[in-house]
């Protein structure tokens, strides 16, 4: 469907059915704190994400994942720093729940990506989602821009394409989206590079930080971190072990029942686990069962300090 | 002598490897046969003097059944050549069990993902295919290889047999609803291309899973992949959440049940497929693959 024939009259992502679009230009309140120094985080109670407060104006970090609430973050940032507009806006990576509505927050922006981010976000060419005017490959590059210095790190790959890290070494706190939050993982570990998702996080673990703003829900401690990252670790014994023991992955009352009995004495009481234990579950399996996907599922992953 | 390992690490796993499943074989034709697993199914075919077998099973004992199915119903003919129809080990991961002296034969991209692969048991093709449409002629058989784009997985090879009137395709379409959480799909184009293998002339469709059908069967495959696509946008933009199985599962099973609850295994399975779909619309599809136009990223980084 094209932009002529769609009828919604807000931007439309990639939806290809007609008429009215109720979820894009839904208004939803925001919340926001300070996190320390010049930076805050945004919430809508699910997505979180950060902005910067710079000497004449606001640097936003990724644009929540419709018209409606990248429209709601412009008008909070407005709030807090009413005579600071949004110039800058950076990517954490390429999906559309998170950087998706450039054209609803601040239209006029300058936007940093990630090559890789940007590549796929000029393929897909999606409604509202615009094109980085800077991207940059390096595994980790700084900035400072209108008075705020952070580093942006690419640490190979872990969720998404181009998924960086924003690091505040002054400040030692780190935002990265969709990798380490709280809880067990969000449902099948949509578009995880799996092979290389542990050792390029622990990767982080050089770096000199203590607060850690994850892409959902509540930062996180440094030990918080570690714990999280150990669960992935353990996964990858308990997905070979499933099919070992005759698991289906794709039989859900099966996925429960043994996730149950065997995952749950360790982790039922981590956030979602009830929600997310078996899926998490089911996704692992495939890793043993079909290989990683892709090209950047069998890459080797990158490792070392950073 | 431990097996072929794929890449399971832990020890435990050799007697799952080491199986060898009761397979199922059927003749298709004069020289089209089809066997099952009773789960995975593939075909093999016979040459003038050798078998060309697609793809191995997904264990050292799987690919070891399947070779003595083929040697069953082919006495003397040795498998002389396999064809990969994608790079996932649970199709292609055992050729070293399987006939590890054969010719084989997959995708250019295909090829690229299993030299970085690695897997134990999982031999790297030694002739490559780059483009949509190959007609090859092997031992004396005549057949079509296309891949138009990214369905499922990586370079995935269906085979059009235009005497025999018999389409074969894995893990794309199925004869039932039973896709799970439909693991490394490819959605942006997938509709687009399965409907265009309709343009082939054929009647008989042989699935890389369960049982085969025909070109009705196949139709109302297609139709339902695109009626959960559409319904979960739907889903989504009216506030269903997403995020929770049961109520995509509702939501899908209130929409699709009279159309598609013909389909073995739709209760079970829509809420998964659900899951999985909607958020093709919420992130936007995963990586190049899964574009307009698509393409793969940092496929230059491996050569062949």
């Amino acid at each position: 469907m094209s932009d002529d024939e769609h009828s919604c009259g807000v931007h439309f992502g990639i939806f290809n059915i007609g008429g009215e679009l109720p979820i894009q230009g839904a208004y939803r309140d925001i919340c926001y704190q300070p996190v320390r120094d010049n930076i805050w985080t945004a919430s809508e109670g699910i997505y979180r994400t950060i902005f910067l407060e710079g000497n004449k104006g606001c640097i936003a970090f990724d644009t929540f994942g419709t018209p409606g609430t990248a429209q709601a973050y412009q008008q909070a940032i407005g709030r807090v720093f009413p005579k600071k507009p949004i110039h800058t806006v950076v990517y954490s990576h390429e999906h559309l729940d998170h950087t998706g509505y450039a054209a609803d927050l601040a239209p006029d922006a300058h936007i940093i990506a990630h090559d890789y981010a940007n590549q796929v976000i000029l393929g897909r060419k999606s409604d509202g989602q615009l094109a980085a005017h800077d991207t940059f490959l390096d595994e980790r590059k700084a900035y400072d821009i209108d008075g705020c210095y952070f580093e942006l790190i690419y640490p190979g790959l872990t969720h998404g394409d181009g998924n960086i890290a924003a690091y505040f070494p002054e400040s030692k706190t780190v935002f990265m989206v969709d990798t380490v939050a709280d809880g067990v993982g969000y449902t099948t570990l949509m578009d995880w590079h799996l092979t290389h998702y542990v050792p390029v996080m622990e990767r982080f673990l050089s770096l000199d930080w203590d607060i850690w703003v994850p892409g959902h829900f509540w930062i996180i401690t440094r030990p918080r971190f570690i714990e999280i990252l150990d669960y992935w670790k353990r996964m990858f014994d308990f997905g070979q072990q499933a099919i070992i023991d005759g698991v289906d992955p794709h039989d859900w009352e099966g996925l429960n029942t043994y996730t149950d009995e065997k995952i749950g004495p360790l982790y039922s009481k981590e956030f979602r686990y009830y929600e997310y234990g078996a899926m998490n579950l089911s996704r692992y399996m495939q890793d043993y069962l079909t290989g990683g996907w892709g090209i950047e599922g069998n890459l080797k992953p990158t490792l070392g300090d950073l | 002598m431990p097996e072929n390992r794929g890449l399971f690490t832990l020890d435990a796993a050799q007697a799952y490897l080491s199986a060898e499943p009761q397979m199922s074989t059927e003749q298709l034709s004069d020289r089209l046969y089809t066997v099952s697993d009773g789960q995975v199914r593939t075909i093999f075919l016979e040459g003038d003097s050798s078998v060309i077998a697609f793809d191995t099973f997904g264990t050292p004992g799987r690919a070891r059944a399947y070779g003595k199915a083929v040697a069953a119903a082919l006495p003397g003919k040795p498998i002389g050549t396999i064809i990969y129809s994608h790079d996932h080990l649970d199709h292609s991961g055992f050729a070293a069990d399987l006939a590890p002296a054969a010719e084989i034969i997959a995708d250019e991209m295909c090829a690229r993902v299993i030299k970085l692969r690695q897997a134990e048991g999982q031999l790297q093709p030694t002739r490559v295919l780059a483009g949509e449409r190959h007609e090859l002629t092997i031992d004396g058989v005549e057949l079509v290889l296309l891949n138009p784009g990214p369905t499922h997985g990586t370079g995935n090879l269906a085979a059009y047999f235009a005497q025999e009137k018999t389409f074969f395709s894995s893990d794309t379409i199925l004869a039932n609803a039973r896709y799970g959480f439909m693991p490394d799909y490819h959605f942006c184009n997938f509709v687009c291309y399965m409907r265009g293998f309709l343009d082939l002339d054929w009647n008989r469709f042989v699935p890389g899973r369960y049982q085969i059908t025909d070109r009705a069967g196949y139709e109302h495959g297609v139709d339902f992949i695109e009626a959960v696509m559409i319904e979960c946008q739907h889903a989504f933009v009216n506030f269903v959440p997403i995020w929770a199985y049961e109520p995509m599962k509702a939501y899908c099973i209130d929409k699709l049940a009279e159309r598609f609850g013909d389909l073995e295994g739709f209760e079970g399975h829509v809420g998964q497929m659900a899951i999985r779909i909607v958020h093709h619309y919420l992130m936007g599809g995963w990586g190049l693959e899964d574009t307009p136009e698509p393409r793969l990223l940092m496929a230059n980084q491996i050569s062949l």
